[in-house]
């Protein structure tokens, strides 16, 4: 039996009917078409799927759709405002912290989430805060520095 | 993805008929972290999952200095590792918590649904039981209270019975001040560990008054080392006695290999871990 399920996603709200056995990863890039949101692993372990869930960052492939009815989700396309990309976008743009680019959008908000409740993290903290994304590239060194320019860049203003 | 009915109560009365309406065929979801991959896996094939996410106040952290800590079986990873009376009372709990994983399954996970969940691997059950922690079980038919250190009986099964589901985790007042926990992990931080250890000792004049130790990732359960505790309850702490301590824990766990060592490296393992969990506890002012 299908579930209506109402969920604000980037500010906009969606009302849809999902089966139980949905995925959150795979409501938001199927029904609702942002694609942003990456399906790497399914079982938890490879983080591309990272979104934040009443601005906690979660893992959507482990989460039903259903679970969401009535919560907040921002995705990787709700980061940027009015075309302006946000500051951790940009530094990863500015360090090269990406090559193929499809943990990109876990990576991002993780870092996002970490950026928001500790804008000033030690690198260790950094690298415990992503531990739980993987990049098959094995970029991570540019993308340690990405997180770190963008805490530099918030405490500058 | 197997095909399943979804139900959402909004209360434990509404969440007990249901779960005892359907039997074997029900499973509840608190964080999903686990029980979502199980059954991707189709190692779990509920017909019905019902979710305690609107059962009110489930996720309620109380702490009073006679009767100590209650956890809600909903509360978060992270809400247990943020927790302020947590913080400054169980300092263990706090250490233990942080260490889960990483935030987002710690966002997501919640203490009820881990210990629930059976899984000798993971963090929180070993601690809990080095602080003497009670589950409480509910089911429409009544409630119960039993030990966390009875609690798990073999890899991935519980004390709990169909119907019944863990409302609450009491810790007693911590009459150990001193404590321990090592994760040993071999790979990366949010891994699982190799070997973990937990341990609350009371000292006095460089003997030891009581002592708890309970490991995890090394038998098919979380499990309290008995006969270890036993070398050092009531003797001296010494080189000698902890060394003794740790290698009667070793002779008591029983682990397997897997991808994070052998039998043996774990064995080895828990004799020098225990070792410095004792050094690391006595360094503590408590």
């Amino acid at each position: 039996m299908k579930h209506t399920i109402r969920v604000t996603i980037n500010g906009r709200l969606y009302e849809e009917d999902v089966e139980p056995r949905q995925l959150l990863a795979h409501f938001i890039r199927e029904n609702i078409g942002l694609t942003g949101t990456h399906v790497g692993c399914v079982v938890g372990e490879c983080g591309a799927c990272s979104i934040l869930l009443d601005g906690q960052v979660v893992k959507s492939c482990l989460h039903l759709a259903v679970q969401a009815d009535g919560r907040e989700v921002t995705t990787i396309e709700g980061l940027a405002k009015d075309g302006e990309l946000a500051p951790i976008q940009d530094a990863f743009v500015k360090n090269y912290a990406l090559q193929c680019g499809y943990c990109t959008p876990g990576m991002v908000m993780t870092s996002y989430a970490l950026l928001k409740t500790n804008p000033n993290p030690s690198e260790e903290q950094i690298r415990k805060a992503l531990a739980g994304n993987l990049c098959m590239c094995t970029g991570y060194v540019q993308i340690v520095d990405a997180v770190k320019e963008a805490a530099r860049g918030s405490k500058n203003g | 993805m197997i095909k399943f009915d979804y139900q959402e109560p909004t209360t434990l009365k509404k969440a007990l008929a249901l779960l005892d309406k359907h039997g074997d065929h029900a499973r509840a979801i608190a964080g999903g972290t686990s029980l979502l991959i199980m059954m991707r896996q189709r190692l779990l094939l509920p017909k019905v999952v019902v979710s305690l996410a609107r059962i009110p106040k489930f996720d309620r952290i109380t702490f009073d200095a006679k009767k100590g800590l209650r956890i809600g079986a909903g509360a978060r990873h992270r809400g247990v590792e943020l927790s302020p009376v947590i913080k400054q009372y169980y300092p263990l709990l706090h250490e233990t918590f942080h260490k889960v994983a990483q935030p987002r399954i710690r966002n997501m996970g919640t203490i009820g649904g881990n210990l629930a969940c059976g899984d000798p691997l993971t963090d929180p059950g070993a601690s809990l039981i080095a602080l003497d922690a009670e589950v409480v079980l509910t089911s429409s038919r009544g409630q119960r209270t039993l030990r966390l250190d009875e609690f798990f009986i073999d890899y991935y099964q519980t004390a709990l019975e169909t119907g019944e589901l863990i409302t609450e985790i009491h810790v007693p007042p911590a009459t150990r001040p001193r404590w321990a926990h090592i994760k040993f992990t071999p790979r990366s931080v949010e891994d699982f560990a190799t070997v973990g250890i937990a341990l609350t000792l009371e000292a006095k004049d460089g003997s030891c008054e009581d002592v708890r130790l309970a490991l995890n990732s090394v038998a098919s359960t979380i499990v309290r080392a008995k006969q270890a505790e036993e070398v050092l309850r009531g003797k001296p702490i010494t080189d000698a006695t902890i060394r003794e301590m740790g290698e009667i824990a070793a002779a008591e766990v029983d682990p397997m290999d897997d991808n994070r060592g052998s039998a043996d490296y774990k064995r080895d393992l828990v004799k020098v871990l225990v070792r410095r969990a004792v050094q690391e506890a006595m360094q503590r002012t408590g």
